[in-house]
């Protein structure tokens, strides 16, 4: 727990005044699931990513998605080779232990599904050779909410893939001002420790399934999701998996937080980042405070 | 129900005493009245009618017919009340309106115990509110309320009311909810805006110009953003809700005073303010309010203003 | 115009199946074009429910119900009666479901619905068509349910539930209110569905009779004893003397000057000499059978029942010749009570006129047979004597006792006697009466039932119109009127064991038996024991439900309260009915529907509740330690206590390695009530 503590203050030093996202993020992290930032450039997105990665000491790679982006750019591509005269694959950026895929709503429907499937299977099949990814493998991915000209935005059953979806938002004026007087952050980010290697990492993930969730809680969970599916205010409700993925990091949560056991706060804590992207509200209607909402109305103890 | 006015008069004490203004209610037997409706009356005609006709033809399953009926109907008695029974009313927001025109009270209903089906909810004279609540769950009601003038208008008797399952009874509750709707001030048109600072040049405030302000840029919207600064166009073309930046205007901070209004009554000088407040909403120009007792500072936006118009509807109780 | 259809959509197939199953009782009695005009209502109802036609207007429907009227009279001739009335009300009960629109005619037509169902009972009384009515009256309620029930999305189903929910609790009530409502008098008189016509007895006997009526299984009624059955020998059902003989045919007859009060007695009104002999006797402590006798409906006045009868209750008289006599015809089931006491019949006299009676035979019948009576009348002084010759005569010569006995010529009695010699219970009754007569004896002849088969189930016994009998009486000085069956001597197995036993050993064999169709109950099998359960709930629905009027139900108040009172039967209705609301109160309010909450869940919304009631109402989504923040910001004084409180109840409720025990929850309810000291 401590190796937590301390990943937090290093990603900390270079992601300011975030500690709820980088919270999350790792969350994310533990879980063993991909994340979604969703925010305008220059946010830090790219800075929080490979701070992660630096303090995992991961493999990290970096791709700026674009509108003439094939699947082979990002899976790779079998490419026959005059000297052996054989076929060899050249593996794209996808295999790497963190990918930082920016601005995914910027590629092709056929290219974001790629990717999608990579990150659903773990694995990846090339003329008909399956290959598998490294251990561990995360993809964090961006989007811009607000420059939509001639992007293709993710459909609702691909987000689904995602675990998380955050946004870190501008930072308070006086994080700003530290930020401004800190220098250069690339340069920092460079200079932070590894506190846990990838096997750390696997094993910490490992300790967040047996994190104990009390039947109580369980059902708290189901009463939620139950909540999502008769509101009327969403199109539909939350899908068995997507309640898998909540309970997964609540668990991871309330390990971050230091207990052995779920509590509801760690469920609503990671609530709107899990829920919010996995649903649409009906016209008019907006799905934060909606999600948001439900905190409120149903009963965190069965009554 | 018409009557004379002494005893309408007791009547009202009566229930007054009965029923208390609470901020939560849960209906149960002490609050709930059960009585016929006139189908009810009209089942059990049909019932006596079966009986006398298994009289006559000396039959006795038309009687059993007429006697299930009599049942049904008792039976229907608990259901009818349970219907109502354990129904848990609690104040919830309120929208405050201008004197003259309708706020509404948003009334939160949670069904502890069971569910609670067609369920009707209404003021004295106003129209009637259907809603079903389901076990475990809440629902929430908005319901109008006409606001004859400034200040806090407390919420009427709510009248709660059922007739699940079977129609042949209602049962009904006086639920006086310890609510109230704020009224704000009618705006009253003054020349003269009772402003410090700012501008020297007052007109240009009431004529719309928004030419001063210089957009900046785009962020996620926030709850209480002035809708007016949102990005429509590109929310129309799907990129979300997002606030329009614009760079602070020039003209410095406002503060609408009550002390410049002196020697008109109370409830003019709030109207004027009420009337200031609304011209310099549009113009995204910070203004500040100050009244005996309260002074909210100088700010834009939807919030900001409905918290000034409260103040206004409030006072001098804030 | 468009018209709203404000019965929601999920009610409409309720509806319509409230409408067909209440009618079908009556389509199946009633005439063709009723039929017809319910399916075109539901065509017309279906194809403007599903948007292909607009609803009929006032003209058309007009022109429909016109139609039904005009068809009714056209059919039945009249527009009022049973039959037509009926016919009408289900005519209009299907021309108001096709004007249903608002809620209210959705009413009018579910309480027309009850109407319909109510005259189904008119013409039907079984317990299988008051099953049926209690599913219509289910539908109909579920229409109720759903006409009331306004959400657009509500199920169907939910409301059948509700319903048949509703419907049972309503059951039991209705039987406490069916069994203490008191009965009151007709006021006025009515009758429906005059002739049902039966096979049974005739009021006459002559050759071939009884053997047609041999050839029936249906039942003829049903008898409850009371105490213990008289044996198989000695049941012997009587239901007519016949006293007078042309030559052939034996009728009934009572002696010419005789007043109707003198020979029959009406309980309540005055007692004959006769009677009150017998009756007095009847006191003196006489062993008697106590039994309850429901008639099928024969159209008939008399009744049956061993001799001597004593009517207890039912609307009968008892006359002379030791039957009973129902006040009307006997158009429905009829039952009665009776203590039968066979020892005091030598108390009944023989008058001057009804001994001419009980000796006349035609001049010209039967020479040879008086012959042979007047010698038996040499050889043996007494009555019992010449009997005793007549049944030897009978047993000694070569009698048989047969189902299909040959035609008879001009004079059945000789011919019988000294040439056929085969015949039925009929040919020896007749014959030995006309013999008895001959010899100087005063005789008749009484026919009715012999036997019954016993329904183990019910201890109840069936007698079928194939145990139909006849026998002899003779009157003999100190013992009275004497039973004497001539076809005991020749048959007796058909007295000890019944018809069927009877033919089975005869020569014509048991494939009689099948073509008549007479092998019932006790011939073994699931199909004997499901028919016998049949008849014996048949047989309890007919004597509990249908037989309980006004006497029966003062009898059983009797039992019930001691005493009946009109004070004590309300005190007994209103406690009832009280107890069993008082039971359903219990049952709907208290109940919740899913799993009962826990202690651990309970301790947590007393607090939320506490909290909500002192202070600013709480949502619900709080967990305990946002409800402790809650707490600690309205009362800053308690955030200590809600803090442990918090706390302890979190570890306690959401740690699955430490599960509350009863200290841990103790010491949680402690805490609490610390902290609600702190929350004024």
């Amino acid at each position: 727990m401590q190796a937590l503590d301390k990943v937090l203050a290093q990603v900390g030093r270079v992601v300011l005044g975030k500690e709820e996202q980088l919270k999350l993020a790792l969350t994310c992290m533990l879980a063993n699931g991909h994340l979604l930032i969703e925010d305008l450039p220059g946010m830090g997105k790219t800075t929080l990513a490979h701070a992660l990665a630096r303090v995992f000491k991961l493999e990290y790679r970096r791709v700026q998605f674009t509108s003439d982006m094939l699947p082979a750019d990002i899976l790779g591509v079998s490419v026959f080779d005059p000297a052996t005269q054989q076929f060899s694959l050249r593996e794209g950026p996808v295999f790497t232990q963190l990918l930082l895929a920016d601005e995914i709503n910027r590629a092709t429907p056929k290219t974001q599904s790629a990717l999608l499937e990579a990150m659903e299977e773990r694995q990846v099949t090339l003329d008909g050779v399956t290959r598998d990814l490294p251990q561990p493998f995360f993809v964090v991915a961006t989007q811009n909410p607000v420059d939509q000209a001639g992007t293709f935005v993710l459909p609702e059953s691909q987000l689904d893939r995602f675990l998380m979806r955050i946004s870190l938002g501008y930072p308070a004026p006086e994080v700003e001002l530290q930020l401004l007087a800190g220098g250069d952050l690339r340069e920092q980010v460079r200079e932070l420790q590894a506190v846990i290697n990838s096997e750390g990492l696997i094993k910490l993930s490992r300790v967040v399934g047996k994190v104990r969730a009390s039947h109580e809680l369980l059902d708290y969970v189901q009463r939620l999701l139950d909540a999502t599916r008769s509101d009327d205010r969403f199109v539909s409700g939350l899908s068995p998996r997507a309640g898998l993925g909540l309970l997964k990091a609540a668990r991871a949560w309330a390990l971050i937080s230091g207990r052995d056991y779920v509590l509801p706060e760690d469920v609503q804590a990671v609530w709107p980042s899990v829920a919010e992207h996995r649903l649409s509200a009906r016209q008019g209607g907006s799905v934060a405070a909606t999600t948001q909402s439900l905190l409120q109305s149903v009963p965190v103890i069965r009554r | 129900m018409l009557m004379p006015a002494p005893i309408r008069n007791l009547y009202e004490r009566w229930l007054a005493r009965r029923l208390p203004p609470a901020r939560q209610v849960v209906l149960d037997q002490r609050r709930i009245f059960i009585f016929p409706t006139g189908y009810g009356f009209f089942y059990l005609l049909v019932s006596a009618l079966l009986f006398i006709g298994g009289i006559n033809y000396e039959n006795n399953l038309i009687l059993a017919l007429a006697f299930l009926l009599a049942s049904l109907f008792m039976v229907a008695i608990l259901h009818t009340f349970r219907n109502l029974s354990a129904l848990g009313m609690r104040n919830g927001d309120s929208e405050s309106g201008f004197a003259g025109e309708e706020g509404a009270l948003e009334i939160v209903l949670f069904a502890q115990r069971r569910d609670h089906h067609c369920v009707w909810l209404r003021w004295p004279d106003q129209d009637a509110q259907q809603i079903s609540i389901r076990r475990g769950e809440e629902e929430s009601l908005w319901l109008n309320l006409p606001l004859p003038e400034r200040g806090r208008v407390t919420a009427p008797r709510l009248r709660v009311e059922s007739r699940f399952p079977l129609g042949l009874l209602r049962s009904w509750s006086y639920v006086s909810m310890d609510h109230y709707c704020l009224a704000w001030p009618r705006p009253q048109e003054s020349p003269d805006c009772p402003a410090d600072g700012g501008k020297e040049n007052q007109q240009s405030f009431s004529s719309g110009q928004t030419g001063n302000d210089e957009f900046q840029g785009l962020r996620n919207y926030t709850a209480g953003d002035s809708l007016r600064r949102v990005d429509w166009k590109g929310y129309a073309r799907g990129r979300g809700l997002n606030t329009k930046q614009f760079e602070e205007p020039v003209g410095g901070r406002l503060w609408l005073r009550w002390d410049r209004l002196q020697g008109l009554g109370e409830e003019q000088r709030l109207s004027i303010l009420c009337y200031w407040i609304l011209q310099l909403d549009p113009q995204r120009q910070p203004y500040g309010l100050e009244l005996p007792g309260l002074t909210l500072a100088p700010d834009t936006g939807d919030v900001h203003r409905w918290r000034l118009l409260d103040a206004l509807a409030s006072y001098p109780d804030f | 115009m468009a018209r709203i259809y404000q019965v929601p959509s999920h009610t409409r197939l309720w509806l319509a199946l409230a409408v067909v199953l209440c009618s079908i009782p009556q389509l199946v009695k009633g005439v063709l074009w009723q039929t017809g005009l319910l399916a075109l209502v539901i065509l017309i109802r279906w194809l403007v429910d599903h948007q292909r036609l607009t609803l009929p207007g006032r003209i058309v429907r007009s022109l429909l119900l016109i139609g039904a009227v005009g068809l009714t009279f056209f059919s039945f001739g009249r527009l009022y009666g049973p039959e037509a009335g009926v016919a009408l009300l289900v005519s209009l009960f299907a021309l108001k479901y096709l004007e249903v629109v608002q809620q209210r005619d959705a009413y009018v037509v579910i309480v027309l619905g009850y109407f319909v169902c109510a005259t189904a009972l008119l013409f039907s009384q079984t317990l299988g068509m008051f099953l049926y009515v209690l599913l219509c009256m289910m539908v109909l309620t579920t229409c109720l349910v759903g006409i009331n029930h306004s959400d657009t999305r509500a199920s169907g189903w939910v409301h059948g539930k509700r319903a048949a929910m509703m419907t049972l609790q309503a059951i039991p009530m209705m039987v406490v209110l069916f069994l203490l409502v008191p009965r009151v008098a007709p006021l006025w008189n009515m009758q429906v569905g005059g002739d049902k016509a039966r096979t049974g007895m005739s009021d006459s006997m002559s050759p071939g009779q009884i053997s047609e009526l041999s050839e029936s299984a249906e039942l003829a009624f049903r008898v409850d004893f009371e105490g213990e059955m008289p044996s198989r020998g000695q049941r012997y059902w009587r239901g007519l003397t016949l006293s007078h003989y042309d030559g052939r045919t034996w009728q009934q007859a009572i002696p010419q000057g005789i007043p109707e009060s003198q020979y029959l007695y009406r309980p309540g009104n005055n007692k004959p000499d006769w009677y009150q002999r017998i009756a007095e006797q009847r006191e003196s402590g006489l062993p008697g059978y106590r039994y309850q006798v429901i008639a099928e409906p024969t159209q008939r006045r008399w009744l049956f029942s061993l001799d001597v009868p004593f009517p207890i209750y039912g609307d009968v008289a008892l006359a002379k010749d030791m039957r009973l006599v129902a006040n009307r015809p006997v158009s429905e089931r009829f039952a009665y009570r009776v203590e039968s006491v066979p020892a005091v019949a030598e108390e009944i006299d023989l008058t001057r006129l009804e001994r001419q009676l009980m000796l006349s035979i035609p001049e010209d019948a039967g020479v040879k047979a008086r012959g042979l009576a007047q010698q038996w009348r040499l050889e043996s002084p007494s009555a019992e004597g010449i009997a005793q010759r007549a049944l030897q005569y009978f047993r000694e010569q070569p009698f048989h006792y047969t189902l299909r006995p040959p035609r008879l010529a001009m004079d059945p009695v000789d011919d019988f006697l000294f040439r056929t010699r085969r015949g039925f219970c009929e040919h020896y009754a007749s014959s030995f009466t006309f013999l008895m007569r001959a010899a100087g004896v005063p005789a008749r002849v009484v026919v009715g039932y012999q036997g019954g088969e016993r329904n183990e189930l019910g201890s109840h016994l069936l007698v079928r119109q194939y145990d139909a009998h006849a026998w002899s009486e003779i009157w003999l000085e100190n013992k009275g009127w004497t039973r004497v069956d001539p076809t005991a001597a020749v048959a007796p197995e058909r007295i000890e064991f019944g018809l069927r036993e009877a033919l089975e050993n005869s020569e014509e064999g048991s494939d009689l038996l099948d073509d008549l169709g007479l092998r019932r109950f006790s011939d073994g099998g699931v199909l004997a024991l499901v028919s016998q359960w049949m008849d014996y709930v048949d047989f309890r629905w007919q004597t509990w439900v249908l037989g309980y009027d006004s006497v029966f139900q003062s009898e059983f108040l009797g039992d019930l309260l001691g005493a009946v009172s009109p004070t004590r039967i309300a005190i007994a209705l209103i406690v009832s009915v009280g107890v069993l609301m008082g039971l359903y109160a219990l049952f709907l309010l208290w109940r919740t529907g899913k799993a009962k909450q826990t202690l651990m869940e309970r301790e947590y919304w007393r607090l939320h509740q506490r909290a909500s009631e002192r202070g600013r109402p709480l949502v619900v989504g709080l967990s305990p330690m946002q409800l402790c923040d809650a707490i600690s910001e309205q009362w800053p004084q308690a955030a200590g206590a809600a803090q442990s409180w918090a706390k302890y109840y979190q570890k306690l409720h959401y740690d699955p390695a430490s599960p509350p025990n009863k200290q841990q929850r103790r010491h949680l309810r402690r805490l609490r009530n610390r902290l609600y000291k702190l929350l004024d």
